[in-house]
């Protein structure tokens, strides 16, 4: 196995080399880098031609020119790594160092929200093949799949910021928006649940009639300029965690499970009040690592202390249900942070940014302000990633699904009368994921690339943008720069997909042979 | 709970469905299947009805004869712009009324510019068809190359394994690695034009990496099935064992993924002549239309909506009809059963008219 | 049950409003004193007066953080700026050429420190070859790099200047030139802080004192005139590179930012922001009007600008002018006013006749050369460009008041503009209805090309870039009226045009030219023919354009020359102007004060008017 790793990462330097001997060449004739000065009529571009011929070696040919570059690249292996300069005559490597963190801050969090939405919507209209809800699933995820990001871009700015923002001025809802978000709310929940006519009509009801009144009770409170849970909703919230994670992970009927899900949350409400004092602390990412640590323990404590047998089982759900407490409790602090967020100078009761990756005018110093200020900015381009591009895994998953669910050992498994519940968790679903594994591998390293329209309508700059600025100034150490990372991450994934796959499914033989 | 239900009603149901396809051959039952998936028929019938309402609508030149289209304007002509029913000072907005008299809209009319018209007066539902026409060249021609390349590629380093697929995967890992808007560029540079074809062409060229990997890896499990084994055993050459055992297999990942493919191939376009790389002026596509007046959102929204109608429409029938494919296709895969099946079972079997 | 549970959430909901702590402050509509202004560039450098630096933002931030001797406002005038200093001539003879530039008693820099005639220096060591030669800094005419990494070598300056003194009270300097030019006004010099240059050559990192910052000026002084080349060099290092920086933040060492202007750079957030503040001790320009901050925002895509605007994200923005954009700008409503102006940008249309000096194969196409033939069929493209059309559809949706223009020198609007066009004969391509001077054309290609009218004349046109549609739009009209004339014009579009202006395939080519300072030889450089990129060459053209260059000339004079060059284009057919460019800028309709002017910085000329 060792060999065959080294053989490849081998073969991959190879590669490297020959494409990007190829590639050089192809972007240094694929235009003129001192054309735009050309038809400048200032008469300080003839000084500027001059000296850009001179930094950028435009009087050696190419294919020669590309052996400094490389004898740049070459120097990784003395610790010397030099990418070059760009035009402006930034160093090509501290460009990509500060672009990678943006481009990963873009696009980690859209692609897990994606691969977490889609493969469970996917999973589910397997499971409800031709039902209500496998059709207008499908029917949904296409769509979002057929829109032009850039175009899906300018409609959330619209309606979720500039509107949204225009609204927070009065939040008051009309008696009609009730009724329609009302519907709108019951008919998707109505859909989801499924079941028989009558079965849906009270789900649609009940779902639509609440969401009416929690609505209407939000806004006369004022809720939408001072959210908050409070610590009675968080313990509903953290109960009914318990009971949902307890469901999916081990049944409900494991009464040592559910007994210490529920201590959790039981403690979780025992700690509201001392953590409110702790988020007020100074160094809040120590507080915040504190806490996550205390979680844990508790969480395998409390499991101990609860269970019998299948002891990893039990912790593993006690840690689920106080992870989900967790972000459920950050969100309550972020929730109170609001007001102060909203009524700072900077922020000026416009808290929804349709643009950008900060607000540099906010006064540096609490860190729930500022934590706020970047989720803001993150909340609008992470949607338009994640709605694009979630509907690819809701199709993979939903046809690997499928397959699975045929398969021989489904049906062993359920001859052998396991739950439901157990035959869908622990035989379908783990096998769904190791087709689905390598395809997320791959897709991870393709991100690095980054999104270079979504970067573009929302003017973060990463490396996306870069990419696109070297193709348009015809900037040739910049785009090598860029492509030196991406080709690199893009074959090392397809390395590790290849291993992951005869990894996780042992009836491959992947070619130590080969 | 469905779940539940089907368990129970298990082996009444697999010979309800034995019985449908019995004395059925494997394409008769492929067929069958896909003709039996309503989302798939619509999109089938939409589909068509577009490629024939947008390739009939301008004058087209097929062998030197020219056959004249449905639509009076073609993209290069000039009409004046009008500036007649639009609101608030606009120019050029659409004719097309769907709403009848009677129910207080202007009636069902075509008008003289059912689209509109853009900046100089070009009839746009002209170049909707025209864009139209291109997008859906560039759809088949990419998915047809990317498919068929990705497909033969796995399946051969799938299946033979060893140098074989060292060199192909190799291969493909070269490919990877070149940005295909590089390629565009220099031979935007140095050839000019070469048109939508030529694009799609190299489009598809570099963009089968993805496909023959997965491809690579359903071969991979496949080659080591004990059906594959007794074909082998049976004597069967490894041709008649790709394309007769293996393949069949593959088929539902290839036909999600290829139709992902050619729906992505009408956004990657999109995406292309956002950036300017893709189709340029003067000819168009709707991904080139649809980036060209995207600030027209808000002020003359129908510029935007029509050919992202088109893309919407498109992309979603390839997808439903992907869909009804690889349904079709799976060997195994069941028919979720109707309560109207179940009753005419029931009927079947108590009063044996059935068959 | 699920009834039930409706209840319970809200129940809990009004639970947490009781449990809710802190009260939220009401809106107080506390008086704004921020600017944010988008642009599409990134920020690169403190020092824009470098050629890899030498972008707008760069640019902008370096016009609100000095000030100089002038300015142009937005009637296009140069601007003495008295606040700061004043400047004359004292010697003007055949031989030599004096000015005097003093700086005003009491202006200071940012740290406190008094400006003087030493910081005039710098200008000279950035602007004069022979300087740099002679203080052993390099050759910047040669191919490798001189210590300064300046734009300004190589000039007219450099060409005439012969010495720069300073003036015993160290307040003022003499520049000598060899003789009177035209343009002096332009290359008068500019302040720069000479001893924080000093002080970061010394490797100190933070603002020094007044006795040390006046030592250290004494210190540049002397280095300037015994031309040390050691200091000097050390003095270039530091110029060159440490005002690169692309970061701001308490960690900056604040001897980079110290300046005269109104505002300086307070933070930098990497390709995001550029926040500057009020200078406290600013004194050397017109005063500021209530603007405490002006931050430039970089937003490269014109859609998202547009939609920051109104959602009060950013206070300024300088739209490309499209009908689209400006409709959805004026869409926003009335919190966004949105303003046309005119920019010193025009298209224009040229015509090949020859090949450009330096191109090696001969241009044969249509129009090639100088005979009756190619000047008819040259004359017949120009009549049958559809110019008004153009306007029609493409500028007046943004500029309801675009006319065609007809000169290469003045904008429509200028005073000299209706008086050039009747003495040029530009009339010649408005006379009639396009109908008319398109059948002329038609009658004219057909003397040449009997069978023009069905099977054209095949022309290829150069624009670009392919995705911009205006210019695609111009494309269009033309191929459509040009087919009526008898051309058959080629309009498919070229990635990275800019390169094939030279290029021979192409026999015409439309693009803007911009200005980008008012100078004595006008627009007309580019028709010189060691210039001309369409290979146009006229001997008078070339002595008129020469002599404009250089000589010392009446206001009569230099404008007989103008009319004497047009005329000569024009019979020729090799060019002519389509329109003025319109900018547009939409800003909050509570900032008061903004009044752009046409050439760069644009609507940032008066930022010091503006306010809330």
């Amino acid at each position: 196995m060792f060999a065959y790793i080294m053989r490849r990462i081998g073969t991959l330097g190879v590669i490297l080399l020959g494409s990007s001997f190829l590639l050089y060449n192809l972007a240094a004739i694929s235009g003129d880098p001192i054309g735009e000065l050309k038809i400048s009529q200032d008469p300080r571009a003839k000084q500027q031609i001059i000296a850009l011929t001179r930094e950028l070696q435009l009087n050696i040919p190419p294919p020669f020119r590309y052996f400094l570059w490389l004898r740049g690249v070459l120097g990784i292996f003395v610790g010397k790594l030099d990418l070059g300069s760009t035009r402006t005559g930034e160093s090509v490597g501290t460009a990509i160092l500060s672009a990678i963190p943006t481009t990963l801050r873009l696009v980690f969090t859209a692609s897990i929200l994606a691969m977490v939405l889609g493969i469970s919507v996917g999973i589910v209209t397997a499971l409800r093949q031709y039902s209500k809800f496998d059709y207008s699933m499908t029917f949904v995820s296409f769509l979002l799949f057929s829109l032009p990001i850039f175009w899906v871009a300018v409609l959330l700015k619209q309606f979720m910021a500039i509107q949204f923002n225009n609204w927070l001025d009065k939040p008051t809802i009309s008696l009609g928006a009730l009724v329609i978000i009302g519907v709108v709310i019951g008919l998707i929940v109505a859909s989801i649940a499924g079941g028989a006519r009558r079965k849906s009509y009270s789900i649609f009801s009940a779902v639509a009639l609440s969401t009416m009144v929690v609505l209407w009770i939000l806004q006369k409170i004022n809720w939408f300029l001072e959210p908050g849970f409070g610590p009675i909703f968080f313990f509903i919230a953290s109960i009914g965690i318990a009971f949902g994670v307890t469901q999916l992970s081990v049944g409900i009927n494991n009464k040592s499970a559910l007994r210490s899900s529920i201590t959790m949350a039981v403690v979780g409400l025992v700690f509201y009040y001392p953590t409110k004092w702790a988020f007020k602390l100074s160094n809040q990412t120590l507080v915040l690592l504190a806490m996550a640590a205390l979680t844990l323990l508790s969480a395998v404590l409390v499991s101990l202390f609860f269970a019998k047998i299948d002891k990893i089982a039990i912790i593993r759900t006690s840690i689920l249900t106080g992870i989900f407490m967790g972000l459920i409790r950050l969100l309550d602090q972020l929730m109170s942070t609001w007001p102060r967020f909203i009524s700072t100078d900077a922020i000026n009761y416009r808290p929804v940014p349709t643009v950008g990756q900060a607000n540099s005018l906010l006064e540096p110093g609490d860190y729930w302000v500022t934590t706020l200020d970047l989720l803001m900015h993150l909340i609008l381009p992470t949607v338009a990633l994640t709605a694009i591009s979630f509907a690819g895994y809701i199709r993979f998953a939903r046809g690997t699904m499928l397959e699975v669910l045929n398969q021989d050992y489904i049906r062993t498994a359920r001859a052998k009368g396991l739950s439901e519940r157990t035959v869908i968790m622990r035989h379908a679903f783990r096998n769904t994921l190791i087709p689905l594994s390598t395809i997320i591998v791959v897709d991870f390293a393709g991100i690095i690339g980054g999104a270079i329209i979504t970067e573009k309508v929302f003017g973060w700059k990463g490396m996306g943008t870069l990419f696109n600025m070297a193709i348009n100034s015809f900037d040739l150490n910049l785009l090598m720069g860029v492509f030196f990372l991406t080709g690199t991450l893009s074959l090392m994934a397809n390395l590790v997909a290849d291993l992951l796959y005869s990894a996780l499914d042992p009836r491959i033989r992947t070619g130590s042979g080969a | 709970m469905n779940e539940n239900n089907s368990v129970e009603g298990d082996s009444a149901e697999i010979s309800l469905i034995e019985r449908e396809t019995q004395g059925l051959s494997q394409s008769q039952i492929v067929r069958k299947r896909f003709f039996r998936h309503r989302g798939a028929m619509v999109s089938i019938f939409v589909l068509t009805s577009i490629i024939g309402l947008v390739y009939s609508a301008l004058d087209a030149k097929y062998f030197g004869v020219r056959i004249p289209g449905w639509w009076k304007y073609s993209i290069e002509d000039l009409p004046e712009l009008t500036l007649g029913q639009c609101k608030d000072g606009l120019v050029g907005c659409p004719t097309l009324s769907v709403v009848p008299n009677f129910l207080g809209g202007n009636g069902v009319h075509l008008g003289d510019h059912p689209f509109g018209q853009d900046d100089i007066g070009r009839d746009y539902l002209a170049l909707v068809m025209r864009g139209a026409q291109r997008s859906l060249m560039v759809t088949f021609i990419i998915g047809a190359i990317a498919g068929v390349i990705g497909t033969v590629v796995g399946a051969i380093s799938g299946f033979y394994r060893g140098w074989i697929d060292a060199i192909l995967m190799r291969f493909t890992d070269f490919i990877i690695t070149v940005p295909t808007i590089i390629i565009g560029s220099v031979i935007g540079f140095h050839f000019g034009n070469l048109g939508v074809a030529f694009l799609a062409f190299y489009l598809g060229l570099f963009g089968w990496t993805g496909l023959s990997r997965l491809v690579r890896g359903e071969f991979l499990t496949l080659r080591e099935r004990e059906f594959v084994d007794a074909a082998r055993v049976a004597g069967a050459t490894n041709r008649r064992i790709i394309f007769k055992h293996i393949l069949p297999n593959a088929v539902g990942i290839i036909i999600v993924s290829v139709t992902l493919l050619m729906s992505g191939a009408i956004l990657l376009e999109t995406a292309l002549s956002y950036l300017g790389f893709g189709v340029v002026a003067p000819d168009v596509s709707l991904g080139s239309l649809i980036s060209q007046y995207q600030e027209s959102f808000t002020t003359r929204p129908w510029l935007f909506w029509y050919p992202g109608l088109f893309i919407i429409v498109i992309a979603l029938s390839i997808n439903f009809i992907g869909d009804g494919l690889r349904d079709a296709f799976d060997p195994r895969q069941r028919r979720r059963l109707t309560r109207k099946d179940r009753d005419r079972a029931k009927l079947g079997s108590k009063t044996g008219v059935q068959k | 049950m699920k009834k039930n549970r409706g209840a319970k959430v809200a129940l809990a909901v009004l639970a947490v409003a009781g449990l809710a702590l802190g009260t939220l402050s009401p809106a107080n509509a506390a008086t704004r004193s921020t600017v944010v202004i988008v642009d599409s560039n990134t920020f690169t450098s403190l020092n824009p007066s470098q050629p890899d630096h030498n972008l707008v933002l760069n640019g902008n931030v370096a016009y609100l953080s000095s000030m100089g001797f002038a300015y142009y406002n937005n009637k296009v005038d140069y601007v003495r700026n008295t606040a700061f200093g004043t400047y004359k001539i004292t010697k003007r003879t055949a031989s030599e050429f004096k000015v005097k530039y003093t700086v005003n008693k009491g202006v200071k820099w940012s740290d406190g420190t008094p400006i003087t005639g030493v910081d005039l220096l710098l200008s000279h060591i950035l602007s004069s070859n022979d300087y740099s030669i002679a203080a052993g800094l390099g050759d910047p005419a040669s191919d490798t790099l001189q210590s300064f990494d300046s734009l300004g070598y190589n000039g007219a300056y450099n060409e005439l200047i012969k010495d720069v003194s300073i003036a015993s009270d160290r307040m003022s300097v003499v520049l000598t030139y060899k003789k009177f030019f035209p343009d002096w006004e332009l290359y008068g010099p500019g302040p720069s802080p000479v001893h924080t240059l000093m002080a970061l050559a010394n490797g100190e990192k933070k603002l020094g004192t007044y006795p040390h910052n006046v030592a250290l000026k004494s210190k540049f002084l002397t280095a300037y005139q015994s031309k040390d080349t050691a200091t000097l060099k050390k003095i270039a290092k530091v110029w060159s590179d440490a005002y690169d920086i692309t970061t701001v933040d308490s960690k900056t060492n604040p001897l980079l930012l110290v300046g005269n202007g109104p505002y300086l750079v307070s933070s930098i957030v990497k390709d995001q922001t550029v926040t500057m503040k009020l200078n406290p001790n600013y004194n050397s320009g017109p005063a500021t009007s209530g603007i405490e901050t002006v931050v430039f925002k970089t937003i490269p895509d014109s859609t998202a600008a547009a939609q920051a605007l109104a959602n009060k994200e950013v206070d300024v923005y300088e739209a490309i002018a499209t009908a689209d954009s400006v409709a959805a700008l004026n869409k926003i409503g009335s919190a966004v006013n949105v303003d046309g102006f005119a920019i010193s940008s025009y298209e224009h249309v040229e015509v090949r006749s020859g090949s450009a000096q330096g191109v090696k194969d001969k241009y044969t196409g249509p129009f090639a050369g100088y005979s009756q033939q190619a000047k008819d069929l040259r004359t017949a493209f120009l009549l049958a460009y559809p110019r008004q059309e153009i306007i029609d559809k493409i500028v007046k949706p943004v500029n309801p008041k675009a006319v065609v223009m007809n000169s290469l020198q003045y904008f429509p609007g200028e005073t000299a503009y209706k008086k050039m066009v009747a003495d040029s004969g530009a009339e010649k391509f408005t006379e009639g209805t396009q109908a008319q001077r398109t059948a002329a054309a038609l009658a004219l290609v057909k003397k040449y090309y009997p069978n023009a009218g069905t099977t054209g004349v095949k022309i290829k046109m150069l624009w670009g870039q392919p995705s911009n549609p205006r210019r695609a739009a111009e494309a269009a009209l033309v191929k459509a009226e040009e087919a009526k004339a008898g051309f058959d014009v080629d309009i498919t579009p070229t990635q990275g045009w800019s390169a094939f202006l030279e290029d021979n395939k192409y026999d015409v080519q439309f693009y803007a030219w911009s200005k980008t300072a008012v100078t004595q030889s006008g627009n007309y450089g580019s028709y010189k023919s060691t210039e001309s990129q369409t290979g146009y060459e006229n001997a008078t053209v070339d002595e008129i354009v020469s002599s404009l260059e250089t000589d010392v000339l009446t206001p009569a004079q230099i404008y007989a020359k103008y009319v004497a060059v047009e005329k000569i284009l024009i019979a020729d057919a090799v060019s002519i102007p389509i329109f003025q460019w319109p900018g547009v800028v939409a800003y909050n309709s509570d900032l008061k004060g903004m009044d752009p002017a046409p050439l760069s910085p644009t609507v940032l000329w008066n930022v010091w008017d503006w306010h809330f």
